[in-house]
């Protein structure tokens, strides 16, 4: 990678009892992943207020990975199948608004698939570089 | 004893309504008689102030209903907000009545003590529209019209020594007048979720223009009803399948010309130009928080997120409140035009919130302010 090759810049809601420890066990598995991600911890997916996403692309992220629990897996019973629903709901309104829908996705990992963790992320980054910065990104921010 | 879905014809029987009221008074002798019997506290109506300008007001005053303006074209305000934490019975029109019922659904209306008594519309005008067009359109002086009525798709003015004028909608419409934009592609026509639905469709032969078409929508419609029967202040007779067919014609042309409207109105913007359309029109926007305020469907108050999170320090390219408004208001906006009436930049923020919303409520077979069964969708799990 050279000096100057534009970065994206990808915030990730991660789930405390899945998603942020596949995110720990990437790590400890020692799989490659770009450092592009952002990792914001919540308690559960379930908690993801749809207006967190859209602050985050008015603050100039380039991406918005929202990770959970499998379905039925939830440590909190249900809260994975209401973060779906918000999520359905903003997926509609990111394309309604023109942005591309690759910026926002969705993804179920589990705290032993780091592999699967490590691969999402270098996924969306290379789909990201393709885009470009987003439209959305405030002046003075790269 | 009226039953629930009886189709009615009646009138008031004080001759004096009778002939005032728009198609017999029987809507105003109808919240009279609950003001009377005390079936409700107080009752909404519209004080005139004069052709083009009425305030909402609550009284509790029999004779004060009585002397209300009955209804007015040019005066679209939407109700919904007077019901709330109170024990009234309203006249409203369709998006009234939808915004009444979204109002229940988040517990700011309490539905069992509120009576509505529902008002067929085609469409409201705006006021200053309105005033523009009388001098345009139909070369009279605003301050010399006495009454309007909507009839065979024509909109007539009577001026104080007698004289009407008609031109038809469409003309007008054509021409940039006529009805508010949200109007001409609503898609409720007939308050089916109001507790009685109301309205001068479908009244034919001797009574046209001086009876009201009433159907019979639930239990509280039925004691709304047969409150005003007992009293003394309504008369009604069932309706015949001539007058059910007329009613159910005119509504569904209405409809029709509805939806050619929303596709005149909907041109698709190519995805690449959205974003920028968006933008565009937001960066007008002075973030008064007027559009919030007037929304007959925003129960979130003063600590509400769309103002919390939102900041004028922020360098965002999309204001924050407008980002939260447009989801909050996808699951349940009625499209009542209110919040494009009252902004003072002219940003047509109405269409733009139907443009998010239409496609998810559709998607979803969900019409807000149609029953009480279906909470809002986005506060929900849907499995």
């Amino acid at each position: 990678m050279t000096d100057n090759e534009w970065e994206p810049k990808i915030v990730a809601f991660c789930c405390n009892w899945c998603s942020y420890g596949g995110a720990d066990t990437a790590g400890m598995g020692r799989f490659q992943q770009p450092s592009s991600l952002r990792i914001i911890r919540v308690m559960c997916s379930g908690r993801i207020d749809p207006m967190h996403v859209l602050n985050a692309f008015l603050e100039g992220a380039d991406a918005v990975l929202v990770t959970g629990c499998h379905i039925g897996d939830c440590h909190y019973v249900n809260g994975n199948y209401k973060a779906e629903v918000r999520y359905r709901f903003l997926e509609e309104m990111v394309r309604e608004l023109g942005l591309e829908p690759e910026r926002l996705q969705l993804n179920w990992i589990s705290a032993s698939e780091g592999e699967k963790f490590a691969n999402f992320v270098r996924d969306v980054t290379a789909q990201v570089k393709q885009l470009g910065p987003s439209p959305l990104k405030p002046e003075g921010v790269n | 004893m009226v039953r629930v879905g009886d189709k009615l014809i009646g009138y008031a029987t004080d001759p004096d309504v009778r002939s005032r009221g728009a198609s017999g008074g029987l809507v105003t002798a109808v919240l009279a008689a609950a003001l009377e019997k005390g079936l409700v506290e107080g009752v909404v109506v519209l004080k005139r102030i004069d052709e083009y300008e009425a305030i909402p007001v609550i009284t509790d005053d029999v004779q004060e209903v009585l002397a209300s303006g009955g209804s007015m074209h040019a005066v679209p305000v939407n109700l919904a907000k007077y019901a709330a934490g109170r024990k009234i019975a309203m006249p409203g029109k369709p998006c009234d009545v939808r915004g009444v019922i979204e109002q229940a659904k988040r517990n700011g209306v309490d539905l069992e003590s509120t009576y509505i008594v529902g008002l067929n519309c085609g469409g409201t005008m705006h006021p200053v529209v309105t005033r523009e067009m009388l001098v345009r359109m139909y070369e009279t002086d605003p301050e010399d019209v006495a009454g309007e009525e909507i009839e065979k798709g024509k909109l007539i003015f009577r001026t104080k020594d007698g004289e009407e004028k008609a031109i038809s909608i469409d003309e007008l419409e054509d021409a940039g007048y006529g009805r508010r934009e949200n109007c001409r592609y609503c898609t409720v026509k007939i308050p089916t979720s109001a507790d009685l639905a109301c309205g001068n469709w479908g009244v034919i032969g001797e009574v046209a223009g001086s009876a009201t078409f009433c159907e019979v929508m639930n239990e509280k419609g039925k004691r709304l009803l047969d409150n005003a029967i007992d009293v003394g202040f309504v008369e009604v007779r069932p309706a015949d399948g001539k007058a059910i067919a007329i009613r159910e014609k005119v509504n569904s042309a209405m409809l029709k010309l509805g939806d050619e409207w929303k596709e005149r109105v909907f041109t698709g913007i190519p995805d690449q130009e959205r974003l920028t359309y968006y933008m565009e029109q937001f960066a007008d926007c002075i973030h008064c928080g007027a559009c919030k305020e007037v929304c007959p469907v925003c129960t979130c108050g003063e600590d509400s997120k769309c103002t919390m999170f939102h900041s004028l320090a922020d360098n965002y390219r999309m204001s924050m409140y407008h980002m939260v408004r447009l989801l909050h208001l996808s699951d349940s906006c009625i499209g009542c035009g209110q919040c494009s009436d009252v902004c003072p930049v002219d940003i047509p923020v109405t269409s733009i919130f139907r443009r998010f919303a239409d496609p998810a409520q559709k998607k979803r077979n969900y019409e807000p302010g149609m029953d009480l069964t279906r909470p809002p969708f986005l506060e929900v799990m849907l499995k």
